[in-house]
């Protein structure tokens, strides 16, 4: 392809400058504009909900444990490996017990789908993001130190356990009867069923009608 | 008397020009800053107004290494000869009218053999270092100030013309009596011609090849750190206020204004100095950097023939008009 040069427009550019003078026009503009800078530890950006920060489990109100029944999908899910858990097996009903359970999240990758496999809603990922230390042992949490985590979440966000809700504890998009039971929790309007689009049988529908 | 007089406006000259290399740097980062929609400093003081302070407290206490291949006498000589060579140019600019250090008759050819000599310093500096970056940060510069010396020399010899004298008083005093005031009109190849030139000759974006970060590291100044590397950064900001001063001197009237402002002689001197500042950071907010022939290309083929087609141009309109 040949360029054409517009060869008078050219040399009067050229001359005067013109393309550096729009140039320093912009850049005069600029100048009195508004800043975009976020000035990071005074001010903070709003996080949205579903925000992977640390890890935590959830105290249940009402036994003040861990809600974890030990299925291990969480552990088989992860794709770092991150997860460890330990469980015992009652001899006589059959149950899991929880022995421990451990996430080492300088391995973690904050993908959240472990909050999301979740059946009963045990593991999630908190929007707490500024827990950086200097050695590695603060970021290996066992059992204990995630539920303490939860609780200090709960602290900074000054909320009532009950309240709290992220769209990985009910995926969107799925109908609530393929849901575990523990995942069908209430959700604000815009996060059920309506005006959700999923893919069914090669085109895109309503999650509404899918269900049906 | 008389010298104490002088040692007298030394110190006031001297303490003058080093806040404002303090605050050139710092004003600097926040127009850029600005113009980038960023903010510039904000942390040291009321939006970072200590900000030059804490840098030349930073500096002061900074271990002072030396690379063991280092030429170490020259090493040592560079950033001085940058900064001395700097600082003695401003001894010729007068700020108002009766106020200049020393008021010598070829002013100009001495802020010229000044600004030549700062470069001694920095290709010093690049021979001295014995690093790549730093030579040929350092060649880069030779190369740069040697075209663009002649390109600015030859683009004050109108104003020279015209004025007829080489001393900066004189030069003023003579735009005052002439018909347009200041020789910026008559002068216009000239000063755009000046202008180029002096964003090449301190080194400045776009023309900033001596030490450019993205490709050499810093240039000239890479071994060098601590105060020795501050001693760089004042002179390239004093080189930076003496050009700005030489351009309103030469081509804007002076101290001379519109209106007398009653008791601040230097107003109209040190508001048309700040423009020129001023246009050093907007300049390097906007401009990308010149591609080394490009540096070479524009000195050459376009600078000079247009200085030396300004030089005519006066001549002939001198001559035929009086």
């Amino acid at each position: 392809m040949k360029i054409k040069y517009d060869t008078k427009k050219r040399l009067v550019e050229q001359i005067f400058l013109l393309e550096i003078l729009k140039g320093l026009k912009l850049t005069l503009k600029r100048l009195f504009s508004k800043p975009v800078t976020v000035q990071y530890p005074k001010e903070k950006k709003p996080l949205f909900p579903g925000f992977r920060g640390r890890h935590a489990l959830i105290r249940d109100p009402k036994t003040k444990a861990a809600k974890c029944v030990a299925c291990m999908r969480c552990a088989t899910v992860c794709p770092s490996r991150c997860i460890r858990i330990r469980f015992s097996k009652d001899d006589e009903t059959g149950a899991r017990k929880l022995e421990s359970y451990e996430i080492d999240a300088l391995r973690c990758i904050f993908c959240g789908y472990c909050e999301e496999v979740c059946p009963v809603n045990a593991v999630v990922l908190t929007e707490e993001y500024e827990y950086s230390d200097y050695t590695r042992d603060p970021f290996h949490f066992d059992m204990e130190r995630l539920l303490k985590n939860w609780d200090d979440f709960l602290e900074k966000k000054k909320m009532e356990p009950e309240k709290y809700l992220n769209p990985y504890l009910r995926p969107r998009g799925l109908p609530v009867g393929e849901l575990p039971v523990g995942k069908r929790v209430e959700v604000p309007e815009e996060w059920t069923m309506e005006g959700q689009v999923i893919w069914k049988d090669g085109k895109a529908v309503s999650a509404k009608e899918a269900d049906c | 008397m008389e010298l104490l007089w002088i040692l007298i406006k030394i110190i006031i000259v001297f303490t003058v020009v080093m806040i404002h290399v303090m605050y050139a740097t710092y004003f600097e980062r926040k127009v850029i800053g600005h113009m980038q929609v960023r903010m510039g400093p904000m942390r040291v003081g009321w939006h970072g107004v200590l900000q030059p302070i804490a840098d030349g407290i930073k500096a002061f206490f900074k271990e002072d290494i030396i690379p063991t291949a280092a030429d170490k006498k020259v090493f040592y000589a560079a950033p001085l000869i940058c900064l001395i060579s700097a600082l003695s140019a401003v001894a010729v600019i007068p700020f108002f009218e009766t106020f200049a250090i020393a008021n010598i008759n070829i002013g100009l050819l001495y802020i010229f053999a000044m600004s030549s000599l700062a470069s001694y310093g920095v290709v010093l500096a690049g021979w001295s270092s014995n690093s790549k970056y730093s030579f040929l940060g350092g060649l880069r510069s030779s190369a740069q100030v040697i075209s663009y010396e002649i390109a600015m020399g030859l683009s004050l010899v109108g104003v020279m013309m015209l004025a007829g004298s080489l001393n900066l008083s004189d030069i003023v005093h003579a735009q005052m009596q002439s018909s347009y005031k200041i020789y910026l009109i008559p002068q216009i190849i000239g000063f755009f011609v000046f202008v180029v030139a002096m964003f090449a000759e301190t080194n400045r974006t776009p023309f900033d090849l001596p030490e450019a970060e993205s490709e050499l590291v810093a240039g000239y100044c890479t071994e060098y750190s601590g105060m020795r590397f501050a001693l760089f950064f004042m002179a390239e900001y004093i080189g930076m206020i003496v050009m700005s001063c030489l351009a309103v001197i030469c081509f804007l009237g002076g101290w001379s204004g519109p209106f007398e402002v009653p008791g601040i002689p230097f107003f109209w001197f040190i508001l048309k100095a700040y423009f020129f500042i001023f246009l050093y950071y907007w300049v390097r907010a906007t401009l990308p950097r010149y591609r080394y022939d490009q540096l070479m290309a524009l000195g050459w083929k376009v600078l000079i023939p247009l200085a030396l087609f300004n030089i005519l141009l006066t001549g002939t309109i001198k001559s035929l008009i009086g």
